[in-house]
């Protein structure tokens, strides 16, 4: 029983893993650019739905696309107003600029906020059913549902939407941008908003179901890149694998080798795929 | 011209070397910090400035140096001198090991396959008796800043020197061929694999040392200190702002950067680290060729210089 | 163990039975071709046909999937390609492959450091480096970065950086593409004159005036085979040959 609901709870985990990563595996995959300060993108979103639910009484769920919207805008600004400078420079510049803005929203963010913890706790926070035993909180499942939802409207829209052909085509070279009648820059920008506006909204549901920090983003980076990893960069479905495959290994992690491992576990998952098969474990083979 | 610049050099070492018996102690403890950087940045210098392989993760070595050299003292009341010999053997016997299958990635995958190292690697010595757990360990007191200082002035020499070295030997050659095209470089003769893991050992074994030199100073080390990540992007900064693949850029880049970190230190520490994230945005942004080439053109191109630098790299 | 052809011409390269393959396709099929000491050997084909893919195989930078490759009866089988450098095989690129933020010099530099000659000196190999600029006209050009060159230049510095190894086995990959009349006959004279330095060459070529002047043996490729072989006059007029290579790049 108890092997059953830890299988739960990494799977529900994952899910919530398969949209914190998104964001950053579609900027990486399709700009070449792994976005250091993805982390805090999702921190602002929590921090952003903690504040209008605790100011304006707006239920997590119903400000999720206000959420998204306002990271669309700062993610669209930052690209076009900044990283579109550096898009030729060495690949660690790239790296080093992201690393800065994640250290300015950071420290923005314990200034303003405070370094105390916060959870965002609706009415209906805590409360859970039973199924055979297995106990499923209802936060964690409508997170988990959320999280599949956005994942697939992501991989509709790239497959379907104009815009998100040209997204596509820019992933394969900049000239195929312009032929779908859109400017590099405004697809860069674009790209890099829709990044910012998912991790916005994984940023709603981490703070439903976790405790929020200034301090919560370079982990959630570096989980990212795990799942980006695990899950490979060709397909937006590769992040719920990856996230998947992470949040089994923690959660089984924690119930074998106790929870002090489970950075270890995940980490150590991460550094085996990267050597053994650096596409992925769906990616196609190089 | 550069004659002149290797005896400015020998007088500004000789000038820092004076510093214990001239200056406040607080200057003494900068020094040291600006010091042990400047040897982290020489030490990505090699692995990621002559090599091009932008490890994200030397914060390993360090944090083995730091563990290794704690570990001998503290459990096996080694001395000193000893630890920082086992702390060193320790890194570079993992950089070696780490170095075959990791080395074969590049880009990304590289960076990140470093720094989730680095990340690993913390992970389980925060799981080992022998390392104190995620509690650290307390190494023996000792008083005598001017010896560190002077320890560390002494490892940035050699690894400056040890740079110096490689940007005129066969060796430091076939590394930066290595660099600017790994495969053109194979049929030309270098033994890429094995230049590549040198490389990497040399950066672990400086890296290593500073992190020893580090443990018995500070006396106390945790896993989280050890192996901060912040660590690798500070290292990588100076010497990038400095001038990665540069003899001295990455010292000068130490110097500058951790001096203005000092100065904006004695503000607030959350208002510090933002400018510190603002600093790092800017440096990159208008210097990404490093304050060695700035410095060189700058006179001539006057501000147009900068606005050039954004514009090269502009999409 | 240099290997004696019928106790006439020494033997430098012998290919027996090279396959690779690539997943499901084939890029060089059970070719079998020896190739003399001092001897320029063309190698022609339709694009696609395996000829880059056989220069990496002998290079090293890929494997054979079956088959072996022996130089001087040694095989080079597992063997690293910068070890095979070392014993003399050297190669450009199709695709130039400078080391861009270096000078010309120092790109050359590389080569002579690193190729089959013992250990040198830095002075030394950037004399020798000097020496191979002059030898392929890129002498005045020497201390320009090598990514501000224009392309019939590189060309030239390629063959300078592979000279700069002294290799026994030079392989020339389509370095007169993109030439004009002019320019491929003095790479014509150029390999000609290396030639006569007593390396052996194996020429990659579309442009077919030149390979037939250059070449004193023709192999030709299609689909990974090696469908004709002998002196360029009689490969040129075996109907095969025209209807496999010519045919099909007109049509």
């Amino acid at each position: 029983m108890l092997v059953l609901q830890v299988l739960t709870n990494g799977i529900l985990l994952g899910g919530l893993y398969a949209v914190v990563a998104l964001g950053l595996a579609l900027v990486w995959g399709v700009l070449d650019i792994i976005n250091l300060a993805h982390g805090a993108f999702i921190m602002l979103g929590g921090y952003l739905t903690y504040y209008l639910f605790t100011g304006l009484g707006l239920d997590p769920f119903a400000s999720l696309p206000l959420v998204m919207l306002a990271m669309f805008v700062l993610g669209y600004l930052i690209q076009w107003g900044l990283l579109n400078f550096l898009v030729r420079a060495p690949m660690f510049n790239m790296l080093l600029v992201t690393f800065g803005i994640d250290v300015v929203l950071t420290y923005l963010a314990q200034i303003m906020f405070s370094a105390d913890l916060r959870t965002i706790r609706p009415a209906y926070a805590g409360s859970n059913f039973t199924v055979g035993g297995v106990t499923v909180p209802w936060t964690n499942l409508l997170a988990f549902v959320v999280a599949l939802l956005l994942t697939g409207l992501l991989a509709l829209f790239l497959q379907r939407q104009r815009w998100g052909r040209a997204i596509r085509a820019t992933a394969q070279n900049l000239g195929a941008a312009r032929l779908h009648g859109v400017p590099p820059r405004f697809a860069y920008a674009l790209t890099f908003g829709i990044g910012a506006a998912l991790a916005g909204g994984a940023g709603t549901l981490y703070g439903m179901v976790a405790q929020l920090t200034p301090y919560v983003g370079v982990p959630l980076t570096a989980k990212s890149f795990a799942i980006a990893i695990i899950g490979g960069l060709d397909n937006p479905l590769g992040v719920i694998v990856g996230g998947l495959v992470l949040g089994l290994a923690e959660a089984f992690g924690s119930l074998w080798l106790g929870p002090t491992y489970r950075d270890a576990v995940s980490l150590g998952l991460l550094v085996l795929v990267l050597i053994v098969r650096p596409t992925g474990i769906l990616g196609r083979a190089s | 011209m550069r004659a002149l610049v290797w005896v400015l050099a020998a007088a500004a070492v000789a000038a820092l070397a004076i510093v214990p018996f001239t200056l406040s102690p607080v200057m003494v403890q900068f020094g040291i910090s600006m010091l042990l950087f400047a040897v982290l940045a020489q030490g990505w210098n090699i692995i990621g400035g002559f090599t091009g392989y932008a490890s994200f993760g030397n914060s390993v070595f360090f944090g083995l140096g730091t563990y290794g050299t704690a570990v001998a003292m503290v459990q096996f009341h080694l001395s000193f001198a000893l630890g920082l010999v086992i702390g060193a053997a320790v890194a570079v016997a993992f950089a070696v090991l780490i170095g075959l299958p990791v080395l074969r990635l590049r880009g990304h995958y590289f960076a990140i396959t470093t720094l989730a190292l680095s990340e690993a690697v913390a992970a389980i010595i925060s799981n080992l008796d022998i390392a104190g757990r995620n509690q650290g360990l307390i190494l023996p007191l000792i008083r005598g800043d001017t010896m560190f200082y002077e320890l560390s002035l002494g490892l940035m020499v050699l690894a400056t020197l040890t740079v110096l070295w490689l940007a005129r030997s066969r060796f430091g050659f076939g590394l930066i061929a290595i660099r600017e095209r790994e495969d053109a470089a194979e049929v030309m003769g270098i033994p890429t694999t094995r230049y590549k893991v040198m490389a990497f050992a040399l950066a672990a074994l400086f890296s290593a040392l500073a992190g020893g030199i580090q443990a018995y100073y500070l006396t106390f080390i945790d896993p989280a200190s050890a192996f901060d990540l912040s660590l690798n992007v500070r290292m990588i900064i100076m010497a990038v702002f400095g001038g990665a693949g540069t003899v001295l850029g990455p010292v000068i880049g130490a110097f500058l950067l951790s001096g203005v970190s000092e100065v904006l230190a004695s503000y607030i520490t959350g208002v510090a680290s933002l400018f510190f994230g603002l600093v790092i945005i800017a440096a990159v942004l208008f210097t990404p060729k490093g304050v060695i080439d700035a410095a060189r053109r700058l006179p001539r191109r006057g501000l147009a210089y900068f606005l050039d630098a954004v514009r090269e790299t502009r999409l | 163990m240099s290997g004696r052809d019928a106790g006439e011409r020494t033997v430098l390269f012998e290919a027996r039975h090279v396959t690779r393959r690539f997943g499901g396709l084939v890029a060089v099929s059970d070719v079998s071709y020896r190739h003399n000491q001092g001897e320029i050997l063309g190698l022609i084909g339709p694009n696609g046909a395996g000829k880059t893919t056989l220069i990496n195989l002998i290079s090293g930078t890929l494997e054979p999937t079956g088959g072996e490759l022996l130089f001087e009866g040694r095989p080079l089988k597992g063997m690293a390609p910068y070890r095979r450098a070392h014993l003399g095989i050297g190669r450009t690129f199709q695709l130039m492959k400078p080391f861009p933020g270096l000078s010309v010099l120092d790109n050359v530099t590389a080569g002579a450091l690193f190729g089959r000659q013992p250990e040198l000196a830095m002075a030394k190999a950037r004399d020798l480096a000097a020496h191979w600029l002059e030898f392929v006209g890129l002498g005045e050009k020497a201390s320009q970065p090598a990514d501000a060159l224009g392309g019939p230049d590189r060309k030239r510095l390629e063959l300078a950086k592979a000279l700069a190894l002294q290799p026994r086995l030079l392989l020339l990959d389509e370095v007169m593409a993109g030439l004009n009349a002019v320019e491929i006959d003095e790479v014509v004279a150029l390999i000609q004159r290396i030639r006569d330095g007593g390396t052996t060459i194996l020429v990659i070529e579309h442009v077919v005036k030149a390979i037939r002047k250059l070449s004193d043996r023709l192999l030709v490729l299609q689909y990974g085979q090696l469908i004709a072989e002998g002196t360029a006059e009689s490969v040129l007029e075996d109907p095969a040959v025209i209807e496999a290579y010519l045919g099909r790049r007109r049509g």
